[in-house]
């Protein structure tokens, strides 16, 4: 079936001079075939009619439903990260604040569906494995949620395929690797963000096709809606997990390089002014208009949660104040000269603290200190944590004046020993760098400028006054310019293994902020109205966003704790290992997050057959050898060449990330992965294309259509590798559902992979024990 | 994209001609190309030398209305100036080649190169000695430009008589060649050799300690020594001239590069002292410089010229790579050049297989094997010369020290037997000896720790003796060797406890048993029992042939007789409880292939044995080159920026282009003079906007050429990019990385790579005012002007930071110029 002189030569070798030499044998029984649809095999006729599509649509799609809903009720305990997302549901259904590194989009839909189904949000989803049915737990509906989204993703990518000109059979074989994969079903199963992430991710990558379609009826109402229609789902995706930015970014570079092409003028002859019409049209659609958007969720979620909650001591003061029945709205209050106040290290959690002890005279390693009193951060409530603020200059009677502010100039009493805190440069303990605090006899004169230090409230304002639980401050020493820092690094025995207290050279250092903790005593009358509940204060919401944006990013960022099911990006494609997401030792049930190996590794072989067909064409073009006709090269490099982008920037930037990552990340890119197989298998079986694909316009160049036929290869291959798909996805479903339980030699067997870390395995006799 | 298909009938003479004149009507030509065009339209087979000349390129004269035209479809779509091989104008029509998209026949009667240095017809004779002088302007400039440089290097060389900054350590360690002790550094051996070889030039016998800030005794040539290391940086400044005629700059930018780094307090300071910078610098510059050599041949293939260039630069990549690892950077920079000139010459149809190999093995041979080789030969001469013992023994396998003068480990005994005191080596690479000592662990069983340590002292001597159950060691029976398979307890020498091991998790690495010292000579348990398993044998083979058990050659593991588990010291360090010696665990994993739990016999010693003959032991060149090399690499990882200690002298890499951070370069006190490492403001901070606006123009001419405008010719457009790319991905290459690697970075990490911010900044005003036909020759020198003054001006202010500040600081006037720089004391 294949044309038989496939390798053409531009130019005859050699010199023979005839111009004519080279002609279009080749192209031309190609063409003459499939230029009419009529011409090609039974087969393809048959699947490639509408109602044929609808009919392997159809059938996809009830398969999804049922293997994403079969026994979506169990467990009915919480599973892997239900703890966090669940948890969330309930806080919106509650409206209470909470902080999560991912925008709010799906968890928003979650709590919509909890709301649906009835759930009263009490209920903490505090562990793995604690039972719903027991809390009445409306948790069916809740997972029905992302079931929905994930079995919708199946024929989405169906369609994608469809609308990228592949045959009826190749877009049933991109779906089924989505449909039978046991990553994406157990994901889809649980409260979870992926699936619906997935779900909008496909629909963006839908409708961009559908948009790069219309390009030669540019404009128009369907141009502008599917335009739209791309930046409506890219919203979507972005704001419902932050990898959603990736899919941001293939967009953005998919329609740079259509502007760079467009920008040529010999090509096209456009003028300036018709490209910045077309720059303006893609800014409004895929950047003006989802950024909206995005705001838009915001908005919902700020809107929802009004109520003080678990994620307050995440943000700042004054956003916390906004909060209803926020403890700092309710107790704080303005700090006057001569309090007694306790100070915490607002990361470490630790109270400035003295006692009468001193510094040991010289250290293990040979330094020596002042042997000055020991000042340190204890975690635990003490009198030996009472400070007094002591003014430096002469105070007015009136309360007013007595208030402590901004960018004073205090000194720090230590209560129970009646002495001042200070500084100086000597070598602190533990890190020679940073220089020891210590105090000294308030009596004594000589060393009152070493007493002295400047208040700075963190971002405060001129004459602001400070006030306890709300102002964070740092304190900087007067001469020397250190500020009062701690960290988590415990003293030796003869501190008590209290945390060292130093002087940071760093004065504007981040984690040298201190809160006041509580007011002890104080000689300013006794506000009566603070007694009363406050109203909320006002902030302008795209304060509060960008607080939250900023936030988002820093603990993405951090988080860098190791995790026992953590994986590298190098294992995803192959599935090295997976995820523990829920066990039961009685029944010896286990839900193991993994694909299914042979949609995976297909995918994988697809992907290296990809970069091996374009690497080769490039170098024998290079040496005037053109093995691959325009019209598929084109393909291969514009339909499959986009999946491939999806599924590089999707997966590469994993490598850059020092967070901790897991396999689900890679989902994503499993669903570019199989459109590629998709494309390649086409590539395989048959040298024939749907061209053109995208709709014609008036201008348009009408060049010869042709017809993609598989022949009778396409579905038996098909139907072979489904039936293998389902065969491994059978294999594996009880580690999908949990259930039924396995006993160890079951899991052993289902172990195909010696690296998959799966419970319950009977013990291998052989080997040492 | 295919281009069109061409119809081109040279069979008939008279037919429509391909490429006609068409195209060069649209400019107006002097005059005196008329000629040349009538023998267009005539005859097709005669080649054009005639338009050799850099002058005679029509396009040069084109006025700014043509310059900005688009081209219009043209044969073969050859439009845009990127398609430099396909450019109209100078293709010579030869019957030969009917391939009109080939690039031109190399010397074919072309002498002009596509980018690069302009070659000139040599000058009639002189008449006069101006003219003589006028003509020799190429030779007489450097030479003057080396006689600053001479006088900028040595001034006041020797005004500080203390050991500056890092003299500390290149000073010791030339002093360790001198006195042929080995070491053990970061850094390949072959700068630190030549620091050696110049200390003996210039009679420095060795001895001194290079304390750092320590005053240099009467013994201590220093100034001499000096004097020789700072000639590399001398030779900084010719290089970087004929680097920039090379590639082919004005003379007014071969001037302002020159000057720039002439001018560079940066590069100035850190030439004049004993430090391996200066020779980086040097061997990055030259590499550069035989690259652009080598470049400009790129015509005359296979010639004399070409092979030395090429050979020179695999050369210098060589050096600078055993100077030190950032040379790798350097090194890169050569590979995409080659990179991108192979893909070239694998698209170019006309060159045979026979040539194609060629190329690839000229670049293979001339640019991997030579520097390989230039690697391994500073290695073996490191070894070579290094062959006492010294304080970087450890580092090494217990057979590579066998061989150092001053080990006595090579006529120890040769078979193990029981009763035998030894010290066991670890033999992962860089791996220590197992040690204990009186020191208990704070957590798990809270027994005498075991570890694993670097240096050598008693607590690494264990005793062999035989199990509990057994008869007790017998000083007077039989010899018994020890075996594959022996069961045997390990006796820590010191304090007699035995090697034990227990079901207590490992103090840091929690999934291994922890590894104690338990006991007494008399009390113990069947936990301290170790099974002996043979690996195999360096000298003897595999396990079947090991017979007995030798000295520092046979590979061992110690399987505990009761867990199962192996002896195993990783890489991790104890906590200061554990004075940072390595952690040393039972791990339960069987792996045969981790280096981590295989060791060997080190230190033997056992009256009752002969002693072993020392030439039994040889260790193998290749296996100690790579043993050296990656214990090189595990420090360099190590070198991690400690948290706990906030090191005032680090900086990060974005402090550098815009000097964010300086560094002071030794004491501060009053008395002695000071060196504060930072560059001449102008030269950094206009370097690295030369480099933006570089980014920048070729954006905008990206985005015109695909609006098929020209604005340069092929050639013009060839030159542009072959320069801005190699001072871009230099820069790029040299500096982005520091990003990503996890050691600590100081500011004059960014030395080498300021050098490609120079050239850029050579290029940029190259492109932008001196080759400008724009500008009238009168503004190119008020623009050369300009510049020259505020780079030599800026140097005079900050001289004082190269050639020392005498005094308090504080007098020093004015050098404050960012706040962050900590010049003064405050």
């Amino acid at each position: 079936m294949s044309s038989d002189s496939t390798i053409r030569q531009r130019r005859v070798p050699g010199g023979s001079g005839q111009a004519g030499a080279y002609d279009q044998d080749g192209e031309d029984h190609v063409n003459t075939v499939y230029q009419n649809p009529r011409a090609r095999s039974q087969w393809e006729q048959l699947l490639d009619t509408p109602r044929a599509s609808m009919a392997v649509v159809g059938v996809l799609t009830t398969l999804a439903f049922a293997l994403r809903f079969y026994k979506i009720n169990h467990p009915d305990q919480v599973v892997f990260d239900e703890v966090h997302f669940g948890k969330f549901a309930a806080y919106y259904i509650l409206r209470e604040y909470y902080f999560d590194v991912h925008p709010p989009l799906t968890k928003l839909l979650f709590g919509l569906a909890g709301w649906f189904v009835g759930f009263d949000g009490n209920f903490t989803f505090d562990n793995i494995g604690d039972s719903y049915t027991e809390n009445h737990v409306p948790y069916v509906g809740m997972r029905a949620m992302p079931a929905i989204f994930g079995s919708l993703t199946v024929p989405a990518v169906y369609a994608i395929m469809k609308e990228s000109g592949y045959s009826t059979i190749v877009a049933a074989f991109s779906a089924s690797i989505i449909l039978f994969d046991n990553a994406h079903i157990a994901q889809s199963r649980l409260m979870l963000l992926d699936a619906p992430f997935i779900f909008f991710m496909s629909m963006t990558i839908y409708s961009y096709i559908r948009w790069r379609k219309l390009r030669y009826h540019e404009f128009s109402v369907e141009w502008w809606s599917w335009l739209f229609g791309t930046g409506f789902w890219m919203a979507c995706t972005w704001g419902s997990k932050v990898n959603g930015v990736l899919t941001v970014v293939t967009i953005g570079i998919a329609v740079l390089i259509d502007l760079w092409d467009m920008l040529d003028w010999k090509k096209n002859g456009y003028t300036m002014e018709h490209f910045w019409k077309h720059f303006g049209a893609r800014a409004a659609g895929l950047i003006a208009w989802p950024v909206v958007l995005y705001l838009i969720f915001f908005w919902f979620h700020f809107t929802v949660l009004i109520y003080s909650g678990a994620g307050d001591s995440f943000m700042s003061p004054a956003f916390q104040e906004t909060l209803i029945g926020n403890e700092l709205l309710m107790n704080s209050q303005d700090l006057h000269y001569y309090d007694i106040i306790t100070i915490k290290h607002k990361d470490t959690k630790v109270f400035l603290h003295s006692h009468p002890e001193t510094y040991p005279l010289r250290y293990d390693d040979g330094r020596i200190s002042s042997q000055g009193q020991q000042v340190t951060g204890y975690a635990h409530d003490d009198t030996n944590n009472h400070w007094q603020i002591i003014p430096t200059k002469s105070l007015p009677d009136w309360h007013q004046a007595r208030i402590v502010r901004h960018e004073d100039v205090i000194q720090l009493l230590h209560v129970n020993t009646q002495t001042l805190l200070m500084t100086h440069d000597v070598a602190s303990s533990l890190m020679a760098t940073n220089q020891e605090f210590t105090t000294w006899p308030r009596e004594d004169q000589t060393r009152y400028n070493d007493t002295l230090f400047h208040l700075e409230v963190v971002d405060g304002v001129i004459a602001e006054a400070w006030k306890s639980k709300s102002s964070h401050f740092r304190l900087v020493h007067v001469p020397t310019r250190v500020s009062m820092w701690t960290y988590s690094s415990q003293l030796p025995e003869w501190a008590f293994k209290q945390q060292e207290v130093n002087g940071n050279k760093n004065p504007t250092d981040k984690s040298a902020a201190w809160v006041v903790s509580d007011i002890l005593e104080t000689d300013a009358p006794v506000d009566l109205e603070n007694q009363q509940p406050k109203e909320p204060k006002k902030l302008g919401f795209f304060r509060k966003f960008a607080e939250l944006q900023v936030l988002m990013l820093q603990h993405n960022a951090g988080l860098t704790a190791s995790h026992p099911y953590a994986s590298g990006p190098i294992n995803w494609p192959f599935l090295i290992s997976g995820i523990s997401f829920w066990t039961e030792n009685d029944s010896q049930k286990q839900i193991y997050l993994i694909g299914n190996l042979i949609g995976w590794w297909a995918s994988v072989v697809a992907l290296s057959i990809y970069f091996g067909i374009v690497g080769a064409d490039l170098l024998a073009r290079r040496r005037d050898v053109y093995p691959v006709p325009d019209e598929v090269r084109n393909r291969l490099w514009n339909s499959a060449g986009f999946f491939v982008l999806v599924w590089a920037v999707h997966y590469l930037p994993f490598f850059l990330m020092g967070r901790q990552l897991f396999i689900h990340h890679y989902l994503p890119s499993h669903l570019a992965s199989a459109m590629v197989a998709g494309a390649v298998l086409n590539f395989v079986i048959s040298e024939t294309i749907n061209f053109p694909v995208s709709i014609a316009g008036r201008s348009t160049k009408m060049r010869p259509s042709q017809y993609a036929d598989l022949g009778i290869r396409g579905p038996v291959i098909t139907g072979l590798f489904i039936f293998a798909l389902f065969l491994m996805f059978m294999f594996l479903a009880p580690l999908t559902y949990g259930t039924p339980g396995l006993d160890g030699d079951t899991v052993n067997a289902k172990r195909l992979l010696s690296s998959w870390t799966l419970h319950f395995a009977a013990k291998v006799t052989d080997g040492q024990s | 994209m295919r281009p069109d298909q061409v119809h081109i009938d040279f069979g008939t003479p008279e037919g429509p001609t391909p490429r006609t004149s068409d195209e060069y009507e649209q400019v107006s030509y002097p005059s005196t190309h008329n000629h040349d065009h009538q023998h267009h339209h005539t005859t097709h087979t005669h080649t054009h030398r005639n338009e050799g000349g850099n002058e005679s390129l029509p396009l040069h004269y084109m006025s700014e209305e043509t310059a900005r035209r688009r081209v219009a479809k043209g044969p073969g779509n050859s439009g845009g100036f990127m398609s430099g091989e396909e450019s109209e104008k100078d293709m010579p029509y030869d019957d030969t080649g009917k391939d009109v998209y080939s690039k031109m026949r190399p010397g074919a009667g072309v002498p002009r190169v596509s980018s690069g240095r302009v070659h000139r017809p040599p000058p009639p004779p002189p008449t006069s000695i101006t003219e003589y002088i006028h003509q020799n302007m190429d030779i007489v400039t450097p030479i003057f430009y080396t006689l600053l440089s001479c006088w900028s290097r040595f001034r006041k060389i020797g005004l500080n008589d203390h050991v500056v900054w890092d003299e500390a350590h290149f000073g010791k360690f030339g002093s360790y060649y001198l006195r042929r002790e080995f070491y053990f550094d970061v850094h390949p051996p072959l700068g630190k050799m030549l620091v050696g070889f110049a200390g003996a030039l210039v009679g420095y016998d060795g001895s001194f300690q290079f304390e750092s800030g320590a005053q240099y005794t009467e013994n201590v040539p220093y100034v001499a020594w000096r004097v020789v290391m700072s000639m590399f940086g001398v030779a900084l400044v010719p290089i970087a001239w004929f680097t920039a005629v090379e590639l082919g700059m004005s003379q007014f930018a071969c001037h302002v590069v020159a000057l720039m780094v002439l001018c560079d307090v940066g590069w100035l300071v850190i030439s004049r002292f004993i430090l391996l910078d200066s020779m980086l610098l040097f061997f990055t510059f030259t590499t550069v410089f035989f690259l652009a050599k080598f470049h400009n041949e790129q015509h005359h293939s296979f010639s004399f010229d070409w092979w030395m260039w090429l050979t020179l630069t695999g050369f210098s990549i060589g050096c600078v790579c055993s100077v030190k690892w950032v040379g790798l950077f350097v090194t890169s920079v050569v590979g995409l050049y080659t990179i991108e000139d192979l893909w070239e010459k694998f698209g170019d149809l006309r060159l045979s297989n026979r040539q194609q190999i060629r190329h690839w093995g000229a670049r293979i041979t001339c640019l991997i094997t030579i520097p390989i080789l230039v690697y391994m030969a500073s290695f073996k001469l490191h070894f070579m010369i290094l062959n006492h013992s010294g304080t970087g023994d450890a580092q090494m396998s217990s057979l590579f020290q066998a061989h150092l003068v001053g080990n006595d480990f090579a006529t120890n005994p040769l078979e193990v037997a029981y009763g035998s005191r030894i010290t066991l080596k670890n033999m992962g690479w860089g791996g220590g000896l197992l040690h204990s000592h009186v020191q208990t662990y704070p957590t798990g069983s809270e027994q005498q720790q075991v570890t694993c340590y670097h240096y050598k002292d008693n607590n690494n001597e264990w005793n062999i003796l035989p199990r509990w159950d057994e008869p007790a060691f017998d000083p007077n029976s039989d010899m018994r060797f020890l075996k594959h398979g022996d069961i045997i307890r390990l006796q820590h020498g010191p304090s007699t406890r035995n090697l034990h091991s227990h079901e207590v998790a490992g103090p840091i690495t929690k999934v291994n048993y922890e590894v104690s010292c338990y006991g007494n000579a008399t009390v113990g348990d069947y936990h301290d029992y170790w099974v002996v398993e043979v690996l195999d044998d360096i000298k003897q083979g595999k396990r079947e042939h090991v017979e007995k058990i030798h000295a520092l050659t046979t590979r061992l593991r110690f399987r505990h007789s009761t867990l199962g588990c192996y002896l195993h010291a990783g890489t991790v360090p104890l906590p200061q409880w554990g004075f940072k010696q390595i952690e040393t665990t039972c791990i339960k994993e069987n792996d045969p292939s981790d280096a981590h739990t295989i060791w060997n016999v080190e230190g033997h010693w056992n009256d009752r044995l002969p002693p072993a003959d020392a030439t039994y032991h040889k260790s193998p060149f290749l296996r100690d080159f790579w043993h050296l090399n990656v214990a090189m690499m595990t420090s360099n990882n190590a070198l991690m920026p400690d948290v706990d200690k906030e090191d005032i002298l680090a900086s990060v890499p974005t402090d550098w282009p815009l000097m964010r951070l300086g560094l002071r370069m030794c004491g501060w006190g009053d008395e002695i003079p000071k060196y504060y490492l930072i560059g001449t403001p102008i030269v950094w901070w206009g370097s690295f906007v030369a480099i933006i606006i570089s980014v920048f123009v070729l954006g905008a001419y990206l985005l015109r050429w695909q609006r098929k405008y020209v604005d340069m010719d092929a050639h013009e457009w060839g030159h542009f990019l072959y320069v801005g790319k190699i001072a871009f991905y230099g820069w790029f290459l040299h500096y982005i990385p520091f990003f990503i690697m996890g050691r600590v970075t100081y500011v004059h990490h960014y030395l080498p790579t300021l050098y490609f911010a120079v050239l850029m900044f050579g290029h940029v005003f190259d492109h932008f005012f001196f080759s400008s036909r724009r500008l009238s020759t009168k503004t190119k020198r008020i623009v050369f002007g300009v510049v020259t003054f505020l780079i030599v001006a800026n140097f005079w202010w900050f001289r004082g930071l190269a050639w020392g500040m005498e005094g308090p600081i504080n007098d020093h006037w004015g050098l404050q110029w960012r706040k962050s720089w900590n010049i003064y004391n405050i």
